[in-house]
C-alpha cells in the first residue's frame, strides 16, 4: 500500500521551506517570533503563534525528513534522526543518549508514549522549586487540549508479547500498572516508531503542528545551527546559525534572524548550551543541569516467541516503584518496556562472540524490561551538568553510589517481575554476569553484583533540565511560564525548563506546559489582546 | 589548544612522557595505506562476532567485508570529536609500542590467535582502567551494531522489516 507523505505534498502546495544545506550565500531573516528547535515545545509553540496571527520562522539543526523516507532500518535511521548517529554519551561514556535531530525532534522518533506530569513532580516544584500556577488541576486544561490535538487515546488493542510481559508480572505479583495512552491516528501496530513513523500514524510534530504552521504561512529553516543569541541589555537582539551540509557538517554559509520574541526549544541539551554560549547572564549557575532518567535493561528468555520488535513499542508501564518513598525519598523507578530491534539489542546487551551470538540467535524469544529512574530530586542522584568545548558540547553526569543503590533494586524489580511472568532465564545487563535460572538465584546474584560504570549498561531516552523555571531567580533562569527572568523578548519552551526529571516519559509535559505558556505569549504579543 | 582525545587520559599521557617517544613515527611496520583500518577490523571482525558469523568461507568473507563497509558508514557519521577518539585508538592498535601498552604484547593483532585476541578482548572488558574498558566498549559497539545493521544479517535474528509498505 502506498502511504500519501503530508511533507511531500505539503511542500508542493508552496509551503516555506529551505534547507540550509542548499544556500550559497549568507542570509537574515526576519519575523515576529524566531522559534530555535522544531521539537515537542517549537511545533506545539510554531502551531499556536501562528493561529494567533504572527509571523513564525522555525528553525531547526536536522533535516527534513518525512515518511517516503522511514525505511524502518536502523543503519538509515540512527544517522539521520538522532543526535550523534544515537551514539551520544556523556563525558565518561558511562550513559548513551537517545535523542531526536530532525524536523519534529525525539518527537518523530519517540515511542509514542504520552504521560501528564506527575502530580508529586509537580507538587515538588511547587513547593521547593517556586513553580506558581502549574499545579496538576491547573495544567489539567492544557494536557487536555494537546490530548485532543495529539489524539493521545489510551492504546485499545491488545499489548504486544513484550509488553505482555510487563503485565503479567504486574498481575502475578499485585504491582500497579497502567495501559499506556500513544498520539497516534490509524496505527498500523507494527513497532517501528523509533524510525520514524512509515505511515504518518504517530501524531509526532512532524505531521501536526508543524504541517499546520506551515499552512498557515510559517516558515521553516531545515539543516541550519543555531551557535549563540545576541543580546544588550534586556533585550535579545538577534540570532545566528550556521547552515550545515546532508552530512551535518558546516557549510561556511551564515544565517542571521532578527524577530520581536525568541524561543528557544532546542532540547534540554542544546537550549543551555546556546544560552551558555551566548555569554547570558547566570549569576546561580543554573545553566545545564541536567536530567536523564538513567535507565537499566533487564533481558529474559521465554519458550515462547515474544517477537519485542513488533507492535507498539511500549504500551504498558508500571509505577510500582516510583513514588513508594515520596518525591525526594529513595530514588525510584518506573518500569517499561524497550522494542527489540537488531542494532538497539546488539548494542545495549553485554559480551561478544558465542555468548552474545546465542542471545541474538534468540531474538525473538527475548523480552527487554527497563527501569527509568527517577532524578534531580535529591542528592542520591542529583542529575548531570553540561558544559561547552572547544567542539561543541560534554554532558557530565556522575554515577553516584546513591544511583547503584537505586539500580540495585530496580535490577531486582525487573528480574523478580520477568520470572513471575514465565520468564525461563534473566539477564541483567551488568556485564560479567551470565543468564540467571531462576528468582532465588537472581535475588543473590543481584544482590552481590558488582555494579558500576562502563560496566553496567545505562542508557537514557529522556533529556530534562538545564534552563530551568520558577518565580525565584536563584533556582530559576525563566519563570512559570517559560518568559526569560533576564530578556522581556526570550522565552525557553522545551523540555529544559523541568525542574527535575519527571518520573514519566516527557513529551505529554512538554506538550501541556508549551500550550499553556505559548497561549498566554501569543496574547502578549498580539494587539488584539491589549 | 588540547584535543579532548582517546590519548589525553592521564594514563596514556603518562606512559607517553615516560617512554619519551611518538606513538606514531616509532613502528616500522605499521600500515600506512590503511586509511581506514580494514585489515585491523577484519582482525577483530571474527573474534567479536564469532558463532554469529557464517561458517562457510566464502559467505563468511561476504559478511566480514559487509560489516567492514557498515563501520566505514559507522565512523562516517559520527561526530568529529569521537572519529578522533576512535581513530586514535585504532593507530595504537597498529603501532607496536600501543600494542605493548594496551595488550602487553608487540605481537600485531593480524599474527595472534583468535583464543588470543578473545583473551586479549576479555582482559580489556574488565581492566581496571576505564580507559581500556572504554576502547572494549567502542569497538564492541561500532563492530556489533554494523554487522546487526545489514539486513543480509538477520536471517539467524527471524527478524525481517514489514515488507507492505510500497515506499520501503
Amino acid at each position: 500500500m502506498a502511504i500519501i507523505d503530508p511533507i511531500t505534498t505539503g511542500l508542493e502546495s508552496g509551503w516555506q521551506h529551505i534547507d540550509a544545506s542548499t544556500l550559497q550565500q549568507n542570509r537574515h531573516f526576519e519575523a515576529d517570533v524566531i522559534i530555535v528547535g522544531t521539537g515537542a515545545g517549537g511545533g506545539t509553540a510554531a502551531e499556536i503563534l501562528t493561529d494567533a496571527g504572527l509571523t513564525v520562522i522555525m528553525i531547526e539543526g536536522g533535516a527534513l525528513k518525512s515518511s517516503k523516507d522511514f525505511d524502518m532500518e536502523e543503519r538509515h535511521a540512527y544517522p539521520n534522526l538522532y543526535q550523534q548517529a544515537a551514539a551520544m554519551k556523556t563525558a565518561d561514556k558511562g550513559i548513551g543518549i537517545f535523542q531526536g535531530r530532525a524536523v519534529g525532534g525525539s518527537t518523530t522518533i519517540n515511542w509514542t508514549t504520552s504521560i501528564r506530569t506527575p502530580k508529586p513532580t509537580l507538587d515538588f516544584w511547587a513547593a521547593e522549586r517556586s513553580v506558581i500556577n502549574t499545579s496538576a488541576e491547573e495544567m489539567l486544561p492544557w494536557f487536555e487540549k494537546m490530548e485532543q490535538r495529539l489524539n493521545i487515546k489510551e492504546w485499545q488493542y491488545e499489548p504486544n508479547r513484550n509488553n505482555g510481559v510487563l503485565r503479567e508480572g504486574c498481575e502475578k505479583l499485585g504491582w500497579e500498572h497502567t495501559v499506556i495512552k500513544r498520539n497516534v491516528s490509524g496505527c498500523w501496530n507494527t513497532g517501528y516508531c523509533g524510525m520514524g513513523c512509515p505511515v504518518n500514524a504517530k501524531q509526532s510534530m512532524l505531521v501536526t503542528t508543524i504541517p499546520a504552521a506551515l499552512n498557515k504561512g510559517a516558515t521553516l529553516i531545515s539543516r541550519a545551527k543555531v551557535t549563540r543569541l545576541e543580546h544588550k541589555g534586556d533585550k535579545v537582539s538577534g540570532l545566528t546559525a550556521y547552515a550545515l551540509t546532508e552530512g551535518l557538517q558546516p557549510t561556511g554559509v551564515e544565517l542571521t534572524f532578527s524577530g520581536k520574541h525568541y524561543i528557544l526549544s532546542a532540547g534540554a541539551i542544546h537550549t543551555p548550551t546556546i544560552l551558555m554560549r551566548s555569554n547570558v547572564p547566570d549569576p546561580h549557575k543554573l545553566l545545564g543541569k541536567t536530567f536523564l532518567h538513567p535507565s537499566l535493561l533487564s533481558g529474559a528468555m521465554f519458550d515462547d516467541q515474544i517477537n519485542g520488535h513488533s507492535g507498539a513499542p511500549q504500551s504498558i508501564y508500571s509505577d510500582q516503584f516510583v513514588w513508594h518513598d515520596g518525591a525526594t525519598g529513595d530514588l525510584g523507578y518506573k518500569l517499561e518496556v524497550a522494542p527489540i530491534h537488531p542494532v538497539l539489542i546488539a548494542s545495549k546487551t553485554i559480551g561478544f562472540g558465542q555468548s552474545h551470538a546465542q542471545l541474538m540467535a534468540n531474538f525473538n524469544k527475548l523480552q527487554v524490561v527497563i527501569a527509568l529512574i527517577r532524578d534531580g530530586f535529591n542528592e542520591q542522584c542529583a542529575g548531570g551538568q553540561v558544559r561547552l568545548t572547544d567542539h561543541g558540547f560534554a554532558l557530565d553526569y556522575p554515577l553516584t553510589e546513591g544511583f547503584w543503590a537505586g539500580a540495585r533494586k530496580a535490577f531486582l524489580s525487573m528480574a523478580e517481575l520477568q520470572f513471575a511472568a514465565g520468564a525461563k532465564r534473566v539477564l541483567p545487563m551488568n556485564d560479567g554476569l551470565s543468564f540467571l535460572t531462576s528468582w532465588k538465584q537472581a535475588q543473590e546474584v543481584i544482590g552481590s553484583m558488582d555494579l558500576r560504570l562502563l560496566k553496567t549498561i545505562v542508557a537514557s531516552a529522556h533529556v530534562m533540565g538545564g534552563c530551568p523555571m520558577g518565580e525565584d531567580t536563584i533556582k530559576a533562569m525563566v519563570d512559570s511560564f517559560g518568559q526569560s527572568h533576564y530578556f522581556d523578548n526570550l522565552s525557553v519552551f522545551d523540555g529544559s525548563m523541568f525542574q527535575t526529571s519527571l518520573g514519566a516519559n516527557p513529551q505529554l509535559s512538554i506538550y501541556g506546559l508549551v500550550a499553556r505558556n505559548a497561549t498566554l505569549l501569543a496574547q502578549r504579543l498580539t494587539p488584539t489582546a491589549i | 589548544m588540547k584535543r579532548r582525545t582517546f590519548l589525553t587520559s592521564a594514563f596514556a599521557g603518562t606512559a607517553a612522557l615516560a617512554l619519551g617517544v611518538s606513538w606514531y613515527s616509532s613502528d616500522p611496520i605499521q600500515v600506512g595505506e590503511d586509511v581506514n583500518y580494514r585489515v585491523l577490523f577484519s582482525v577483530l571482525i571474527p573474534a567479536l562476532l564469532d558463532g554469529a558469523l557464517p561458517e562457510v568461507a566464502s559467505q563468511r568473507k561476504i559478511a566480514i567485508d559487509t560489516t567492514l563497509d557498515s563501520i566505514q558508514a559507522s565512523i562516517s557519521v559520527l561526530p568529529e570529536e569521537q572519529q578522533v577518539e576512535l581513530k586514535e585508538l585504532l593507530a595504537l592498535l597498529e603501532s607496536r609500542l600501543g600494542l605493548l601498552l594496551l595488550t602487553g604484547s608487540m605481537t600485531p593483532l593480524m599474527l595472534r590467535s583468535p583464543i588470543e585476541l578473545v583473551d586479549m578482548l576479555e582482559e580489556w572488558r574488565f581492566h581496571y582502567l576505564d580507559m581500556i574498558q572504554t576502547a572494549y566498549l567502542g569497538l564492541r559497539e561500532l563492530i556489533l551494531a554494523s554487522y546487526y545493521s545489514s539486513p543480509a544479517h538477520w536471517g539467524k535474528l527471524g527478524y525481517a522489516k514489514p515488507t507492505f509498505l510500497l515506499n520501503t
